[in-house]
């Protein structure tokens, strides 16, 4: 699969079709890109230490990942993260291809919405499994679970407030280059926290209770 | 190490293309997903199921980087970018890998391991031989 | 401290100072607490009345606070390094002084200066001071002032950020010196190992204290990380590709990717440690399932980089200053590149060495060792090829050099005490030893704080328009060399005696003798911090003696020698186009290297903000707010910092335009200057005459 022009650096590429920006956009974009890969690593000394409580020690007698996790639960998550993360793809090229601020917008409030089903999902999960017992202070591994799962929620969170952010600064100050740039930062941090929930369904969940 | 990466690049391209990409990522993301979660509820020996998650995983995330991400191989690209994500992932590997090293040691050299499972061997001791 | 917490005031009640400590029982330790906590007062007192007298407000807040120039940020980093250097040493002190009195005996076990719970407080500080509140800034503040100018640059990628990371800095820096006079810190040790430190066992304030100072000052050191990295990829001159860069800013590009991957895991450690302690979680309880030996884990995938992430920058000044003071060119630039990349990859390999006595097998021991003893080498390289630098050179004996020499003859003894514990077997005899404390100190004081110094020495000038003097300069290397020898040579002694680190008490009176020499290279160690400071202050007084205002002071190769001391905001009239490696001395070399361009243009500069100051002062409430339980503040304070963020996205922030005329008539006055003034040879560089332009028909390097 061929992206040789719209692929100059990762994520949107504001490439010709705005290159004032693009000088701008790249310091920027890498930048985040860097400081991105610190969060992965965040990501992914917990998902080492999930590993590492995912044992009868660390279980304590408590409730464990047969008792506790919703498998339908967790498929509609992933498939609303995965739609929110295409979603996005339609901010990038209405940024990309001077659309409409208007559609910009549209698309920006899919993804958000779409992204706070997935909270929503999320958060009920996690109530749920409170009532069965499965607080974190219960055990090490449920400690780990929580900080786990919760930390990207809260990213996705976050990643829903930029949203809001964007909007806003799109209506107060329309769609000029330093908000196109930032949208890209953000496109990135979307698509991204779509990829540590692949991680997360996969061996968070699915792994343990096979 | 690389090229600056501040040249004007004439957009042959179409939204068209790009669509496509987001297109293709989503379906085989779905697939991968798919693939996944089929696994868990089937019947195949444990190793086989976390394989097959594990594997379809991998290939998701590439997926996303390529097709969501536009991180590329190919040499138009800044490589600044690529070589940040294939060295993350390199120090991550030694990171996650060696703290899963080191724990499952350690967790090996501890009797916590023995108390939580049954104790019938020590019981088979104390009892006379049936007849 | 009180269980229930008041609403307004949280935890916080009156028997939190020293001063009810002092009243309640007069001993030697609550005097030592009482009289911190004053210094402390009469220091801001001091300096609030001294800004308001000299009208100093407005200018503070116009020309440094709000800058977001990587050069005043930079200086501003030093500055609060040395100022948290004090206290360090300072505590330093106080602790060789009560080990010298705490020889204790069957009937009166616990003696000497301080009480025990304080001496744990004490040498929590210090560690924690050291590394991350003058190590760290030292070592970012001086990268923040060269770098963009060795680049080429006029500054950082991005200067608002880095003004953000100097708030977040600060504020840490705040929480660990409020808890000198609200509360007490926590007991244990820089490192703050659960469950020591978890609610149960230690529900008060203290751990609390550094926790949030580490996690907010953790942020504020991994932007920098990305700033660096980004600037170095991003912003390099045209014609800097990456071998033609000076080797300083190699090392800080192996800094920059250190941070990044590093400070990501003391966030996770402090993060569940903070989880554990206001949230009930089991990270690493004794009981549920916690992993105490998961904190060592994470805690030294992070510590084991830092160390090299402040040792390196040394390095890459030493690189510098053995070429510039031997009128030399650096010898085996590809190597120093390689062993620099090297050891910082390396460095995420050797973690497990920190804690080989944690119970793990052998194989796992072993290759961890084998990785630490293979980490060796490229410093060995990195030393050799100094010296061969220097081989056959014309070496002027300047302060950076006296700092070189000291360096060279006592870091390698750290070095090989380091290799000495990377065997694990040897390591079980003497962990958590002293000998251990006199090998980090032998790597840290001859590496960090004679790089750090020598840095200051040399670019000095560059920042401030004059020279530090030489004299000063000299004798307060040679105090910080013999402070450092018999401050921690007899450690290595008591270490193999069998004294533990961190103990308020011991009852061998064999040990002594070596306490007391240790105490006395306490006292040196204070003589030198007043020479140190003694030597800015007579500087100063100096400056139109010591003035180059030709701005090369020292013949030197690179980039930033090319402009005027002080150099302005704008760092060059124009983007330079390198041609090779040591541009400026190629420069020289080529004949007439001050001719100006021939025209000029207007200059785009990042604009002033008050965003870091007020994301600083929002932190450092959030830390104090989370540490005594003031859950309305920490609210406030959050809002604040994501108000202001949301703020700022709305702000369409203009930069400011440096105007061609301006440019112009400053570079002209400069380069008039230039003519004006008499070079000198390399031989006259420390005497008056020196006003910094050089002799060009000698070699630049």
């Amino acid at each position: 699969m061929s992206n040789t022009d719209n692929s100059l650096y990762p994520g949107l590429n504001l490439t010709g079709v705005q290159s004032e920006a693009n000088e701008k956009a790249e310091t920027n974009v890498f930048g985040f890109w860097v400081f991105l890969m610190s969060d992965l690593i965040i990501f992914g000394i917990l998902f080492a230490t999930y590993a590492a409580y995912l044992n009868p020690v660390g279980l304590a007698g408590g409730p464990g990942p047969q008792e506790l996790f919703d498998i339908k639960s967790v498929a509609i998550q992933t498939g609303l993260l995965l739609l929110g993360g295409v979603a996005y793809g339609g901010v990038s090229l209405g940024v990309k291809y001077d659309s409409a601020a208007k559609k910009v917008m549209l698309w920006l409030a899919i993804s958000a919405i779409l992204g706070a089903g997935f909270v929503f999902f999320e958060v009920s999960d996690f109530i749920d499994q409170a009532h069965k017992g499965g607080i974190p202070q219960a055990s090490g591994w449920l400690s780990s679970y929580w900080t786990l799962v919760g930390l990207h929620g809260l990213h996705v969170s976050v990643g829903i407030l930029w949203i809001i952010a964007m909007i806003t600064q799109i209506k107060t100050r329309g769609l000029d280059d330093t908000v196109k740039i930032r949208l890209s930062m953000l496109g990135v941090f979307w698509h991204f926290l779509d990829l540590i929930w692949v991680g997360i369904f996969s061996l968070v969940f699915l792994v343990p209770l096979s | 190490m690389t090229k600056p990466n501040t040249g004007e690049v004439n957009p042959k391209d179409t939204a068209a293309h790009e669509i496509r990409s987001y297109a293709t990522g989503f379906v085989i993301s779905l697939i991968l997903t798919i693939a996944a979660f089929a696994a868990v509820l089937s019947d195949l020996s444990p190793t086989l199921k976390i394989l097959i998650i594990c594997i379809a995983a991998l290939l998701q995330v590439t997926t996303h980087l390529r097709n969501f991400l536009h991180l590329s191989f190919s040499g138009n690209q800044s490589r600044e970018d690529l070589l940040l994500v294939l060295f993350s992932a390199s120090l991550l590997s030694i990171m996650a890998g060696g703290t899963i090293w080191i724990l499952s040691d350690l967790h090996g050299r501890m009797h916590g391991d023995q108390a939580a499972h049954a104790e019938p061997a020590e019981h088979s001791h104390n009892r006379a031989p049936e007849d | 401290m009180i269980q229930q917490t008041n609403p307004i005031f949280g935890r916080l009640d009156w028997s939190v100072t020293p001063y009810t400590d002092l009243l309640n029982k007069v001993t030697s330790s609550t005097i030592v607490g009482a009289g911190a906590a004053t210094v402390l007062v009469v220091g801001a007192i001091g300096a609030v009345a001294l800004l308001t007298w000299m009208r100093w407000w407005k200018p503070l807040f116009r020309d440094w606070l709000t800058s977001a120039d990587a050069k005043k940020i930079g200086i501003m980093y030093i500055v609060l390094a040395l100022v948290m250097m004090a206290r360090g040493i300072i505590e330093g002190f106080v602790m060789r002084a009560h080990q010298a009195t705490a020889l204790g005996t069957l009937a009166a076990p616990e003696s000497g200066l301080v009480a025990p719970d304080h001496f744990a407080q004490l040498f929590s500080t210090h560690g924690t001071i050291m590394i991350f509140f003058v190590a760290m800034p030292l070592l970012i503040g001086l990268i923040n002032f060269v770098l963009p100018q060795q680049l080429g640059a006029r500054d950082m990628a991005f200067p608002v950020l880095n003004q953000v990371s100097l708030g977040m800095t600060a504020a840490g820096a705040g929480l660990i010196m409020i808890s000198l006079l609200v509360g007490q810190f926590g007991t244990g040790g820089w490192t703050m190992y659960p469950p020591y430190t978890g609610i149960e066992y230690s529900p008060g304030e203290g751990v609390d204290y550094w926790l949030w100072a580490i996690m907010i000052s953790g942020i504020g050191s991994t932007l920098t990380g990305m700033n660096f990295a980004v600037t170095i990829f991003k912003k390099r001159a045209p014609g800097m590709h990456f071998m033609r860069m000076p080797l300083f800013c190699w090392t800080s590009l192996c800094v920059a990717i250190m941070l990044i991957y590093a400070m990501p895991a003391l966030t996770v450690s402090s993060t569940m440690l903070l989880l554990d302690r206001y949230a009930g979680f089991h990270f690493f309880t004794n009981a549920a399932g916690g992993n105490m030996m998961n904190y060592a884990n994470i805690f030294w995938m992070f510590g084991h980089p830092e160390v090299y992430i402040l040792v390196l920058p040394a390095f890459g000044v030493f690189s510098e200053i053995s070429s510039t003071f031997s009128g030399k060119k650096l010898y085996g630039y590809t190597s120093l590149v390689i062993a620099s990349m090297s050891i910082s990859v390396i460095s995420f390999t050797v973690w497990l060495h920190h804690f080989f006595t944690m119970g793990s097998s052998v194989p796992v021991n072993i290759a961890f060792g084998i990785a630490t003893m293979v980490i060796g080498i490229p410093t060995g390289v990195k030393i050799y090829d100094w010296m061969a630098t220097m081989w056959r050179g014309r070496i002027r004996v300047t302060t950076p050099i006296v700092y070189l020499v000291g360096f060279f003859m006592l870091f390698v003894i750290g070095g090989l005490s380091g290799i000495i514990l990377a065997n694990p077997s040897i390591d079980y005899q003497v962990h958590n030893s002293t000998f251990l404390v006199a090998h980090f100190h032998n790597v840290i004081i001859p590496g960090v704080l004679f790089g750090m110094l020598a840095g200051i020495h040399y670019w000095f000038p560059k920042a401030f328009g004059f020279r530090l003097s030489e004299t000063w300069g000299r004798l307060t290397a040679y105090l910080f060399i013999g402070g450092f020898l018999c401050t921690f040579m007899p450690l290595y002694v008591l270490g193999l005696m069998g004294m533990p680190r961190r103990s308020p008490t011991f009852q061998n009176p064999d040990f002594m003798p070596w306490m007391y020499i240790a105490a006395f290279g306490g006292v040196l160690m204070l003589a030198a911090l007043t020479s140190l400071t003694w030597t800015f202050w007579t500087s100063w007084r100096n400056r139109e003696r010591l003035a180059v205002p030709g701005g090369d002071p020292w013949n030197g190769a690179t980039l930033e020698w090319s402009s005027p001391a002080p150099v302005p905001e704008w760092n060059f009239p124009h983007i330079p186009v390198v041609t090779a490696r040591d541009d400026w001395g190629a420069t020289k070399r080529g004949g007439d290297p001050w001719r100006g361009p021939d025209e000029y243009v207007d200059i785009e500069m990042p604009a002033n903000t008050y965003f870091g100051v007020t994301l600083a002062g929002a932190a450092f409430l959030l830390g104090f707010a989370m540490t005594w339980h003031i859950w309305w503040l920490s609210i406030v304070s959050l809002f604040t910092i994501v108000a202001a963020l949301f703020w700022r996205g709305l702000q369409v922030v203009e930069p400011v335009i440096v105007p061609a005329e301006e440019v112009e008539r400053a570079d002209k006055q400069y380069r008039d200057r230039i003519a004006s003034l008499t070079p000198v040879r390399r031989v006259e560089e420390e005497t008056e005459h020196n006003r910094g332009v050089p002799d060009i028909t000698e070699f630049a390097g």
